[in-house]
């Protein structure tokens, strides 16, 4: 019953913060310098042109009409027209999302399990060589810059030894043979995935695994871990259902989030890898001041963060039986 | 403890699914199908649209262009205007101002013919619809008839000197393909807006390709138009194709994964200009072509001539004099690139005019320092410290009084940022280097793009700027809409604030001059009242720099712009 509290207590805040956030958002995106038009810098189109196009895309009308049109899109599910592509919003990011999800969310469950089992081993063997290796290794790859390490892996394995395309997510020799089959087709995707996985892994698992090993040194430290060994237990239990689990918590809270974050992509690794997900469009969208298209995207980002957040409160309590709301 | 199998049955599970996925990029890295004769070309940003009343950027246009087709087209050599869907040059009829043009025969890729319809039609539209891209080349025209399939009469309300270069340049579309949608568009209450955001999947085409099929963020694929007008024709006599099966664009996030595909050979060519940086490690590879051209574009330096300091053209004389291009030619843009003298850059041969004032022409930095020196103490100004002592030395000078003895305010240069480009951002800060040794207290500011486009073209609210324009029309009507007072309004393409009557009469006649050559010697004029009044400073034109595989196609047709144009593709073979 208090966690049905707690829940209902948590949604209405999230509905009043989504709705800070969809007028903090639009208020940003119209006090930003510079007009979807102006950058038009096209000396055949005259003011007169400018104008007409301002007051097609509803540019022309005062900031409090404007808004009012906008809450009515948005409580009517209609999020307008993108200025640039002249497509309704809701298609483009529709379009654009699996394949972020697809890239992104694989990315963040491969470096979350391998990171916790090797935040598990560098703890359990802490000061030895083993620990130093695995804590210098994470520390190292987390920190390169992803670009730079991308354009490594794309000019190692794409360039020069040739195992892997250079960028993209498909091929058009594989997409154009009317041959090609489903199983041919996700092979492909497959394929071309392994780069940016590979370099998104790099980066990423580094943290998982310091986040558990230091998780996991606290962890030892406690009584029920003295009482186990007291117990005569393997190490190997001790360290895996008695440390593990109760170190998974703040492993639990990262995942939970970048999860959620994982929607907006990374305009970086999908500029570099020419990956077609919702980062590189974000970025688009924003820099050229394509109102409709980057409300959304954000809006989406938030409402999803929203909710993980409050899920991964629940979550908590469910993992950790000490934790009642 | 039973739980203990399973979980390490799923972590093997995760550890094969990731071999696996190594294993099927190995097993297909050597499968890809053969590229046959297909054109595979990179780009950075996918096209935004098809629909090409809503194309307002390059990259739909690149495709667009393959698609719908003018009634008349540039020959590559003479920039001449030469007859492209028009079977003939057209015939002006001055009694009651018409122009009269014959069609040759031509058929959509839905196999309809094109006829004179849909050259009505396509104008008619534009005029109705106030179209934002193309209203101006075609308000003008009060009335466009087809008294037979092939021919179309055009009326002008005036003379008008676009009409040929802007208006008849206009892509032309099917009826057939917009007249329901235009129907429908009219029920709705913004018929205008609802029409530019109309998705066309499958123009309708009159070029040589259509579009097979376009996978967004990856691919778009065309294919040869079999129905292509040109084919097996002598145009200019060049006989068209064309020959190659298709063009496939691909599309890549950074410029440095484009180049690297070339140079793999996954793709044939790079359509956009290659930066200098690459040139020592392209120029190299014997795999690569490298085509050097010049292009139809401007950048420059412009002043707010509305007020002090920069409504004295004396000032702006001196800062001309004190700019020095060809260090801006040979060490920001590494030699790739021309110095402009004017306003129209020196490729556009017709109307560029030579005889234009060079300030600074063949001096040294301290010559310049002298000469801007000598400029403005003769205009007045005077200096606590003055660059120039009597003996002709040259120092740092300091404390820059105006010629009503008031001193020059601090006063910015506003550059686009270093990583939009870096070329403009860099030509501000040596142009704050040079003015200060002068003693003339310049400040050059990067800014945001959109924010600097607000305040300088907007607001009006600057001292100075550096800007450009990558892709000018060949035609010079820009040169009167730079300049021309009635165009100096919020948002008015005459950013400076020129005034000068005496230019707006000419370039209003030059508007009006039907006669080429008339008009030439019109814009010519125009050009050395702008280049004596300094409202704009030239500062370069960069060179496009393209790059190619040698060996698989030959037939590249170099041209003002580059190789990526209608000719190329139309001619573009195999190597054998």
């Amino acid at each position: 019953m208090e966690l049905r509290k707690y829940i209902g207590r948590r949604l209405v805040q999230v509905v009043i913060i989504f709705f800070v956030i969809l007028t903090v958002l639009f208020l940003l995106f119209r006090l930003a310098p510079g007009d979807p038009v102006s950058r038009m810098v096209d000396p055949d189109m005259t003011p007169e042109d400018a104008h007409r196009l301002k007051v097609e895309l509803g540019l022309d009308k005062p900031l409090g009409i404007q808004y009012l049109v906008y809450l009515k899109n948005f409580f009517t599910g209609h999020f307008g027209y993108s200025f640039h592509y002249g497509e309704p919003v809701v298609n483009i990011i529709w379009s654009r999302l699996p394949n972020t999800v697809l890239l992104f969310t694989t990315s963040i469950i491969l470096s979350a399990l391998v990171g916790v089992f090797l935040g598990k081993i560098a703890s359990w063997h802490k000061g030895k060589k083993t620990d130093s290796i695995l804590t210098i290794g994470a520390l190292v790859t987390h920190t390169l810059f992803l670009p730079w390490l991308a354009l490594i892996m794309i000019w190692l394995f794409s360039y020069k030894f040739g195992w892997f395309p250079i960028t993209g997510m498909i091929s058009e020799d594989v997409w154009l043979d009317p041959d090609s089959g489903f199983i041919a087709k996700s092979l492909d995707v497959m394929y071309h995935m392994v780069l940016p996985l590979s370099t998104l892994f790099l980066i990423h698992f580094g943290a998982y695994l310091l986040i558990m090993r230091s998780s996991m040194l606290e962890t030892l430290k406690e009584d029920y871990i003295l009482t186990a060994r007291a117990k005569g237990l393997e190490e190997k239990v001790i360290r895996d259902h008695h440390a593990a689990p109760n170190a998974a918590l703040p492993v639990v809270t990262s995942v939970g989030l970048s999860l959620a974050f994982s929607i907006n992509g990374g305009a970086l690794t999908e500029t570099v890898f020419t990956w077609p997900g919702i980062g590189r469009e974000l970025v688009f969208s924003v820099s050229q001041n394509d109102y409709p298209l980057a409300q959304a995207s954000f809006l989406l980002i938030a409402a999803v963060v929203l909710v993980s957040n409050v899920v991964v409160d629940v979550l908590y309590a469910y993992l950790d039986p000490r934790i009642r709301y | 403890m039973e739980q203990r199998p399973q979980r390490a049955s799923c972590r093997w599970f995760l550890v094969w699914a990731y071999a696996a996925m190594l294993f099927s990029g190995l097993l297909l890295a050597g499968s890809g199908a053969s590229a046959g004769e297909t054109l595979k070309i990179g780009i950075l940003e996918e096209p935004k649209t098809l629909n090409v009343w809503r194309a307002t950027d390059a990259w739909s246009n690149k495709v667009l262009g393959l698609l719908y087709q003018p009634l008349y087209v540039r020959d590559p050599k003479t920039l001449e205007l030469i007859p492209w869907l028009a079977a003939e040059q057209p015939f002006f009829d001055e009694k009651d101002l018409s122009y009269t043009v014959k069609l040759r025969p031509a058929t959509w890729s839905d196999g309809t013919e094109l006829t004179s319809e849909d050259v009505a039609f396509t104008g008619n539209f534009i005029n109705e619809f106030k179209v934002p891209e193309d209203y101006s080349k075609w308000d003008f025209i009060s009335k466009i008839e087809a008294p037979d399939k092939h021919t179309v009469k055009f009326y002008l309300k005036e003379p008008q000197a676009t009409f040929l270069t802007r208006t008849l340049t206009t892509p032309i579309v099917q009826k057939k393909e917009w007249v329901d949608r235009i129907e429908a568009a009219k029920k709705t209450e913004k018929p205008l807006g609802t029409l530019l955001n109309e998705k066309i999947d499958s123009p309708v085409s009159s070029g040589p390709f259509i579009l097979k099929e376009w996978r967004e963020g990856s691919y778009l694929f065309l294919q040869k138009n079999p129905r292509f007008f040109g084919t097996g024709q002598k145009i200019q006599g060049r006989l068209l194709g064309p020959y190659i099966d298709g063009v496939i664009f691909k599309l890549f996030g950074t410029s440095d994964a484009a180049i690297l595909a070339l140079k793999k050979g996954t793709i044939d060519m790079f359509w956009w200009g290659v930066q200098p940086g690459y040139m020592e490690d392209l120029r190299a590879n014997p795999d690569i072509e490298l085509f050097q051209n010049e292009k139809s574009s401007l950048y420059y330096m412009g002043f707010n001539v509305r007020k002090p300091p920069f409504n004295d053209p004396n000032l702006r004389r001196a800062i001309a004099t004190l700019v020095d291009e060809d260090f801006i030619i040979k060490r920001i843009l590494q030699g790739y690139g021309v110095k402009m003298h004017s306003i129209v850059p020196s490729g556009n041969a017709f109307w560029y005019c030579p005889d234009v004032p060079k300030y600074g022409e063949g001096l040294d930095r301290e010559g310049r320092i002298k000469k801007a020196f000598d400029i403005l103490r003769q205009a007045g100004y005077t200096w606590q410290t003055a660059p120039v002592e009597a003996s002709g030395k040259v120092v740092n000078g300091d404390g820059i009084r105006l010629p009503d003895g008031s001193p020059m305010e601090k006063f910015t240069i506003l550059t686009p940022p270093a990583d939009y480009d870096p070329h403009r951002a860099m030509c501000g800060m040596m142009m704050q280097e040079w003015l200060r040794m002068l003693g003339i207290p310049a400040y050059s500011k990067p800014m945001a793009f959109g924010a600097l486009l607000q305040q300088v073209k907007a607001r009006h609210e600057f001292d100075a700027f550096v800007l450009g324009y990558g892709n000018l029309s060949l035609d010079p009507d820009y040169l009167r809409n730079f300049f021309l007072s009635s165009n100096d309004k919020p948002n008015g393409w005459n950013m400076s604030g020129y005034n000068n009557p005496e230019f707006d009469k000419i370039a209003d006649g030059s508007a009006k001059a039907l006669d080429r050559d008339k008009r030439q010697a019109l814009i010519w004029e125009m050009q050395k009242i702008v280049m004596r009044d300094v409202p704009y400073l030239p500062l370069y034109n960069p060179n496009l720099i393209e790059a190619v595989q040698k060996g698989r196609f030959t037939g590249w047709v170099q041209m003002l712009g580059g190789i990526g144009n209608l000719w190329t593709f139309c001619e573009l073979k195999p190597a054998k």
